[in-house]
């Protein structure tokens, strides 16, 4: 049987109905091409019923959006329901798919400004603009890489970048005066998977039992005594107690299933300072500067204290770390000081937080065994 | 017999990694040494920070080492070879060697 070559005249078969703008066009050419088409069957090729229909609904109704409106989004929504305002909901069958809104280039340029221009924290810009404190993070590397590119000579995808912000909902820089508009929610926190599992836990009905408790229930940890529980009236001053004192979490476990006991909610958001500022409002409704004043105070003194530990743990790291430079060498040499002792090795020197590789363990990759995806994620 | 601060290969193929062992001269590379003072990986890494003062850093190389074991070694008579030498000088725990050429 000879080989089902296929002639160079069929690779772009499908291009002249993308491109086309009349039906005529599209019903005349699989007849001049069908001999062409499939050299090795008698009978004449024709579409099917669904290419046909496709066909005429990219002539008919889809003609509407071979163009986008700058400034609007361009989606199928927009032909199926036009009472309702479904402009970013992109598929017409999934109502619950919600195109979310992207940073303007305004908007993006100023986070920049205040973070590394006027050096306001990254907490302070995420509550002002509304912006997750990780999305204000990466949005100041990106600007810094793209900066850096453009003095590099480096090409960008400006024209691309430009057709995407007319295409998607934009979350655009407030005019000056103006109460800038919320990109996304700024206190979301994850399900901690600790908090999945049921657990019945009978609690007498003298004892107070609220979110602080139930998070040393879930991770296993013993309850509070009636002291510790009387200082904490509101899970907040937890949050605050945390904040001045990082280390006062407690632990559970041992070796290397130790894991910090479940903290309320109130702790683990990111921005804890918030609970404090509406109850603040609430307690005094009628003091407003003063309870802006507590609220610039907290964040300053919070700034500070996390100020304070990044730089204590750079000293540490730099203590305990020499770098050499040599002048006829193209490499830094970093030497850390470690410790190679009972205590740090392993009893047999070989125990698996060891610095260094060990003799006669196997690599983890040859271990018959091995788990090697990983198999807990710590949140 | 004599003591040697040396370095033993682990790691993967196009991938080294060296352990600074004290071993016993003549036994093999691999074969389990007297103690590990230290380790040296040399794959250069780059700094990753992007910020502009850390644009122009050198490239580094990581090297591990437990100072007060590798002075009392070299004490006893312990004798660092090339490789090793080249680092505990970097380290400042001996003399370097002088450089069998000069630049001109």
């Amino acid at each position: 049987m000879p080989p089902r070559v296929q002639t160079g005249r069929v690779s772009n078969t499908l291009l002249p109905y993308l491109t086309t703008t009349s039906s005529s066009t599209t019903s005349s050419l699989p007849s001049s091409s069908s001999q062409c088409l499939r050299q090795f069957s008698a009978t004449t090729a024709s579409q099917t019923k669904l290419r046909r229909q496709m066909f005429e609904w990219l002539s008919t109704a889809g003609a509407g959006l071979k163009h986008h409106v700058p400034g609007e989004t361009n989606y199928l929504t927009r032909l199926k329901q036009g009472g309702h305002d479904d402009s970013n909901r992109p598929f017409p069958n999934n109502p619950n798919f919600i195109s979310e809104s992207i940073l303007s280039e305004g908007l993006r340029e100023e986070i920049y400004k205040r973070v590394v221009t006027q050096k306001q924290s990254l907490r302070a810009v995420s509550v002002e603009l509304g912006i997750d404190m990780k999305r204000i993070a990466a949005v100041v590397r990106l600007v810094e890489l793209e900066k850096r590119q453009r003095s590099q000579g480096k090409p960008l995808a400006l024209p691309y970048a430009r057709a995407i912000h007319e295409m998607v909902p934009v979350t655009p820089l407030a005019d000056k005066g103006e109460r800038q508009q919320y990109h996304e929610s700024i206190n979301d926190l994850p399900a901690h998977p600790l908090t999945g599992t049921q657990i019945f836990y009978p609690v007498p009905e003298s004892r107070s039992f609220n979110r602080v408790e139930a998070g040393r229930v879930f991770s296993g940890a013993p309850a509070l005594t009636h002291e510790e529980a009387a200082e904490i009236h509101h899970p907040y001053d937890l949050a605050q107690k945390v904040i001045e004192d990082p280390k006062s979490i407690g632990w559970v476990g041992k070796g290397e299933k130790a894991r910090q006991i479940l903290q309320p909610a109130d702790v683990r958001i990111p921005h804890p300072h918030m609970i404090g500022l509406e109850r603040d409002r609430i307690a005094h409704p009628n003091e407003r500067h003063t309870v802006q004043h507590r609220h610039a105070e907290r964040l300053a003194r919070q700034e500070s204290l996390e100020q304070e530990a990044r730089q204590r743990a750079q000293a540490r790291r730099d203590a305990s770390q020499t770098t050499v430079s040599p002048t006829d060498s193209r490499f830094d040499y970093r030497i850390q000081d470690t410790k190679f002792t009972k205590e740090t090795t392993g009893a047999n020197g070989r125990a698996p937080w060891a610095v260094g590789r060990r003799y006669g363990v196997p690599h983890n990759d040859r271990t018959r065994g091995t788990v090697k995806i990983p198999t807990r994620v710590d949140a | 017999m004599v003591l040697r601060i040396r370095l033993a290969r682990f790691g993967n193929k196009h991938n080294p990694f060296y352990n600074i062992v004290v071993a016993q001269a003549r036994s093999a590379r691999g074969a389990k040494p007297l103690e590990v003072i230290g380790t040296y990986n040399p794959i250069p890494k780059r700094p990753t920070n992007l910020y502009n003062e850390n644009a122009n850093a050198r490239p580094y190389k990581e090297v591990a080492l437990d100072r007060s074991r590798a002075q009392y070694w070299l004490g006893v008579g312990a004798q660092p070879s090339d490789p090793v030498w080249k680092l505990l000088g970097m380290g400042g725990l001996v003399v370097p060697k002088p450089t069998t050429f000069h630049k001109a």
